[in-house]
Order: C-alpha cells, then sequence, then structure tokens
C-alpha cells in the first residue's frame, strides 16, 4: 500500500461512490480493510457474515472480537473513561470511538504488542507498574499503559504536568492513580519538580 | 451499534451529493467522538441508512494566514489547534479552549468542524433508547421539554426558545470573541455564517444536504491581551458549566477594545456587547468590573435550579477582567 495514510477501503470498492441507498452494503461486502497490528498484518473483509467487519464495528470490537487481542478493555463505550486506549501511528487514541472501516492502512499498537515479540520481555512501562503496583482491579490498566506509551514517545523526559495532563483521560475506579504517578516517575527520573 | 451503509468521500463535492441523496437519512462522520456515542445509545430522532466519512477530503486538515484571516479547515484536530505555535501566539483563547476540551485521545482524533456540529449533551435528549425508549423532547420533534421542570442543572439561564440545552462546543465560544465566520458548503456554492449566529433554537444554520468546510477569523487587534476560563467540576473530560473567553486591547491604562463571550449559559454562545461597551475608555478597576460583570448576566433567566451558573458567570467575568489587567503576558 503505497499511500496507506487516509486511503479508504474504497480503494478496494471502486463503484462505492456510485452506491446508491440500499445498494451501499453489497458493494462493501467485497472491500477489505488491512490493519498492521502489534506489527502483524491483517486483511479484513467487509461484510455483514459473521467472520466479516461490519461498517459499525468499532476499532474496540474488531480488536476484541475479531482479532482475540482482550487485552484492550472497554467500559464506559463512550469516550470518556480511557480503557479501550491504543496507538493508531503512534498516537493514542479511543478504539470505543473508532470504526474499524475507517481503520484501514493504519498502524495498532495494543498492549499486547508492548512485549518484546522475541525474548518475551516486558516493556519497562509494564515493569514498572507491576514494581509499582500501579493497579488494583487491574481493568483500566492496559489503557494507562497505552497512554504512557504515547507519552513518553512525544515526551521521552515528561515534567508532572505533562504526566498528569498525558493520564488525563484515563480513570481508574480503584483510585491506583498516584501509584500510576510513581512508576511512570521511577521510569523518567521525574523527582516531581517542573 | 445498528448497521447503516458506509461510505468514503474525498472532496466536499462528493459528500455534498451523497448527502443530497440521501436527503438528511445520512451523518457525515469525522473524528466520531460524538456521532458514535449518539448512534450507540441511538439517540437521534431517526437513525441514519448512511454514515460518510469525510476524513479522507484532504484539503480540509490545514490551518493557513491568508491575507491576515486565519482558515482552519474543518478537519483540523483539537490537538493541532492546541499544540500550533500560531494559534498559542496569535490566538491563544482558542488554544486553550482546545485543550481544555476531553483528554488527549480525544483530541488527538476530534476535528474543529465536529465539535462545532455536536450534539447537545441534554441527558434527557441523550437518553439511550434501549432503556424503555427514547425521551421524545422539543428537540427531537416532540412537544413539551422535559428539563424545563426536570432536572437542568446544567442547562440554560438565558436565550433558550423551547429548547434549554447549551451549546456544548468550547471552540464555538472562543471563536465569538475573534468574529469567526463558519464556511457552509453546499450544493450551490459556499456562504458564510457568523459564529454566534450558527446555532437555531433547536439545531444548526446547516441544511440537510450542506456541510462546514472550514473557519475563518478576520485579524485580531494589534497587542491584545487573551485569555479563556472553563469551570469545571473535574479538569479533564467535564463539559463546561460556565466559559468565559476575553479579548481586550488598552491603550495605557485604559481599555481600548473589549470582547467577551461566554460559553455553556445558553443554546448559543453569547457576546456580552452591553458589557464590552461599559469596559471601552475606562481603566480596569474593582468597580467597573463588578459592574461589568452585572450588566453582562443582566438578561438571565435561570429555571429553578440553575441559578448557580450565573454566580459562577459572574465570578469568571471578574477573574478574567482581573488577570488581564494584571498579567502583562498573556498567559495561555
Ligand atoms: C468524554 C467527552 C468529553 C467531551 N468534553 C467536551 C468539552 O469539554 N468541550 C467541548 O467542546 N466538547 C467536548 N466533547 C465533545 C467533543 O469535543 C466532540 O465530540 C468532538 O469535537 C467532535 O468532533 P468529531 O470530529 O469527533 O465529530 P463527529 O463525531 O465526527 O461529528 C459530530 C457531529 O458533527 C457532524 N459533523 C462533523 N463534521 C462536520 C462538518 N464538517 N460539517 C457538518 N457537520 C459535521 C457529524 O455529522 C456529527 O453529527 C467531549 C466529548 C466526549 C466524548
Ligand atoms: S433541553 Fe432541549 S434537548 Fe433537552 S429535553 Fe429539552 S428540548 Fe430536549
Ligand atoms: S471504553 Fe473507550 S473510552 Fe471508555
Ligand atoms: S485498577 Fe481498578 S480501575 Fe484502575
Amino acid at each position: 500500500m503505497s499511500n496507506p495514510y487516509h486511503c479508504g477501503y474504497n480503494l478496494h470498492s471502486k463503484t462505492l461512490h456510485t452506491a446508491s441507498p440500499g445498494g451501499g452494503l453489497k458493494k462493501t461486502r467485497q472491500s477489505k480493510i488491512r490493519l498492521h497490528v502489534n506489527g502483524k498484518l491483517h486483511d479484513l473483509e467487509v461484510g455483514d457474515k459473521p467472520h466479516q467487519i461490519k461498517p459499525s464495528h468499532t476499532l474496540a470490537h474488531t480488536l476484541r472480537e475479531t482479532l482475540g487481542l482482550t487485552g484492550t478493555k472497554l467500559s464506559c463505550d463512550e469516550g470518556a473513561c480511557g480503557a479501550c486506549t491504543v496507538l493508531m501511528d503512534g498516537k493514542a487514541v479511543l478504539s470505543c470511538m473508532l470504526l474499524t472501516v475507517e481503520c484501514h492502512g493504519k498502524t495498532i499498537l495494543t498492549i499486547e504488542g508492548l512485549r518484546n515479540p522475541e525474548t518475551g520481555e516486558l516493556d519497562p512501562i509494564q515493569k514498572s507498574f507491576i514494581e509499582h503496583t500501579a493497579f488494583q482491579c487491574g481493568f483500566c490498566t492496559p489503557g494507562m499503559i497505552m497512554s504512557t506509551k504515547a507519552l513518553l514517545l512525544k515526551h521521552p523526559h515528561p515534567s508532572e504536568e505533562q504526566v498528569k495532563e498525558g493520564l488525563s483521560g484515563n480513570f481508574c475506579r480503584c483510585i491506583s492513580h498516584y501509584h500510576v504517578l510513581e512508576a511512570i516517575r521511577a521510569l523518567t527520573g521525574e523527582k516531581g519538580h517542573s | 451499534m445498528k448497521l447503516f451503509e458506509h461510505h468514503q468521500v474525498r472532496s466536499v463535492t462528493q459528500a455534498i451529493r451523497l448527502l443530497e441523496r440521501y436527503g438528511g437519512r445520512a451523518k457525515l462522520n469525522a473524528g466520531g467522538t460524538d456521532l458514535l456515542g449518539l448512534l450507540k445509545a441511538d439517540v437521534l430522532p431517526e437513525y441514519p441508512e448512511a454514515v460518510i466519512d469525510i476524513k479522507p477530503i484532504r484539503n480540509l486538515k490545514k490551518i493557513k494566514l491568508e491575507k491576515g484571516l486565519l482558515k482552519i479547515g474543518a478537519l483540523v484536530k483539537l490537538a493541532d489547534l492546541a499544540e500550533s505555535s500560531l494559534m498559542r501566539s496569535q490566538y491563544p483563547i482558542l488554544a486553550e479552549a482546545a485543550l481544555r476540551i476531553g483528554s488527549p485521545q480525544l483530541r488527538n482524533v476530534a476535528t474543529i468542524g465536529g465539535n462545532l456540529c455536536q450534539d447537545v449533551r441534554c441527558w434527557y435528549y441523550r437518553y439511550p433508547c434501549h432503556i424503555g425508549g427514547p425521551i421524545l423532547c422539543l428537540r427531537k420533534g416532540g412537544n413539551t421539554c422535559p428539563a424545563v421542570r426536570g432536572d437542568h442543572r446544567y442547562h440554560a439561564i438565558m436565550g433558550g426558545k423551547g429548547c434549554m440545552a447549551v451549546c456544548p462546543s468550547d471552540l464555538a465560544t472562543a471563536l465569538s470573541v475573534y468574529d469567526a465566520q463558519v464556511v457552509i458548503s453546499g450544493p450551490d456554492g459556499e456562504r458564510n455564517v457568523l459564529i454566534m449566529d450558527f446555532y437555531y433554537p433547536l439545531g444548526y444554520a446547516l441544511q440537510k444536504n450542506e456541510m462546514v468546510k472550514e473557519v475563518f477569523l478576520p485579524p485580531i487587534p494589534q497587542s491584545s491581551k487573551q485569555k479563556f476560563i472553563k469551570f469545571t467540576l473535574r479538569k479533564p473530560i467535564d463539559f463546561a458549566l460556565v466559559s468565559v473567553a476575553c479579548l481586550l486591547g488598552f491603550k495605557g491604562d485604559e481599555v481600548a477594545d473589549a470582547r467577551i463571550a461566554l460559553g455553556a449559559i445558553s443554546p448559543s454562545p453569547i457576546r456580552a456587547y452591553g458589557a464590552e461597551k461599559r469596559l471601552i475608555g475606562s481603566p480596569i478597576n474593582e468597580t467597573i468590573v463588578h459592574e461589568v460583570a452585572e450588566i453582562a448576566l443582566r438578561d438571565t433567566k435561570p429555571l429553578s435550579g440553575n441559578g448557580y451558573k450565573v454566580n459562577i458567570a459572574k465570578t469568571l467575568i471578574k477573574r478574567v477582567l482581573a488577570d488581564l489587567r494584571f498579567n502583562q503576558k498573556v498567559d495561555r
């Protein structure tokens, strides 16, 4: 795919724009979605059969139900909690608020993709979360870790303010935020000033 | 989410053609952060037959200065508004308003066009259909507004004409200070609407076959001081209870140019023209600040349970004026 950014799946179904009301679904049935998830290429069919991606499927649904990547959690399902956070082309996004059919050509990183695929070694963020017990029930944790990943990609040495801002969209019912901040602080050497 | 047909378009013309073909039974999708919530809860009076993805339209993604006019494409993301150095130095109110919306994850996908066209957050309106059926209020074609006698703590304290839901868009509040125009594209070409006139009592200044193409901002007065304050219960995620945007120009100690916009108190953003007039020609002192706050909120008619918003609005106005008076630098 020479031009993956914002190329719709309609690349594969040229008749799309002439589709008439009522006939659109038939057209989309032949099309494919290409996703790069955790370094693996997935070509997914669009349609309304059980194994296919429906136009109404969210990315969270596809990751969990179609690809079996259940590390990404769904909680509020309305964009307000951050549990479903994944990285898309390096940026934190909410997978519950994206349609899979609109993610053609995107590179997705989920919690499952953080560990080293050869050695199985965990990402330093995961290690630090474990060392600092930065969770209780753990339901918000994949989202917290993915937001942290996005933050550190953007600011390798974030200030306390940047850490709080970077994680402001991730809620934790068990109030483990303080431990999360400690885990990140330990990782970035930030002493809490600036 | 119930099923819909899905289309992707690469140009405004294609989008408009599809909108026309579906005759109101299609919805545009930009970032999807508002639309997907509406579709999941199935709250729209009519579930759309089709969703049209407009993200592939390339020429709506830029912020550019053209002959003094700042043009912002409808698909510019909130994160880009918040981080652009041009925005932060010249239009800090808009940058700050964008930065205070939702969370980083939302700002990475939500667009300015979608932010302006997002649906109201009234909890009667958004009541999920699958829990005992929809609430058919005035805005959905029903006869009454249940909020008037119900729980309206976050609803309008002025300007409600039937529907009492407030304009949820912080960007609309910010853009009001800049007298921004919304450029609307339709089958017959383009037209411009002042941001304060973009919101109608039960909807938007958009026909079923029209879309927002861009927003443009006229030049701002030289060396103005600007500030945006948003009052919320929690800092991230929450919508504004009240927000205030203010731009002041000074000649010595006297105010030479004043613009004050109030958000989340009415179905559309409000410019406090009376208060602005009172400020011009005066220095900022305690007496003036109190007077200006009173004038700005003079025409409010709160409902039985939201009078507290009047006090918050007054306090924010005083705060913003004091801040602009004493801080020489515009603080972001
Ligand atoms: C948890 C949460 C908290 C939030 N807090 C705030 C807040 O504090 N302040 C605030 O201002 N907003 C807030 N929002 C709303 C958020 O800013 C909007 O959802 C977002 O800006 C919409 O942009 P979008 O591109 O995702 O729009 P979409 O969801 O794609 O579209 C929204 C609506 O606008 C229409 N539309 C989109 N683009 C166009 C266009 N170019 N022309 C015509 N119609 C169009 C769509 O058909 C749809 O009806 C919050 C949202 C969430 C989920
Ligand atoms: S305030 Fe508006 S949206 Fe809310 S119930 Fe009343 S009419 Fe409906
Ligand atoms: S599940 Fe996506 S934000 Fe809550
Ligand atoms: S650890 Fe339980 S929700 Fe965060």
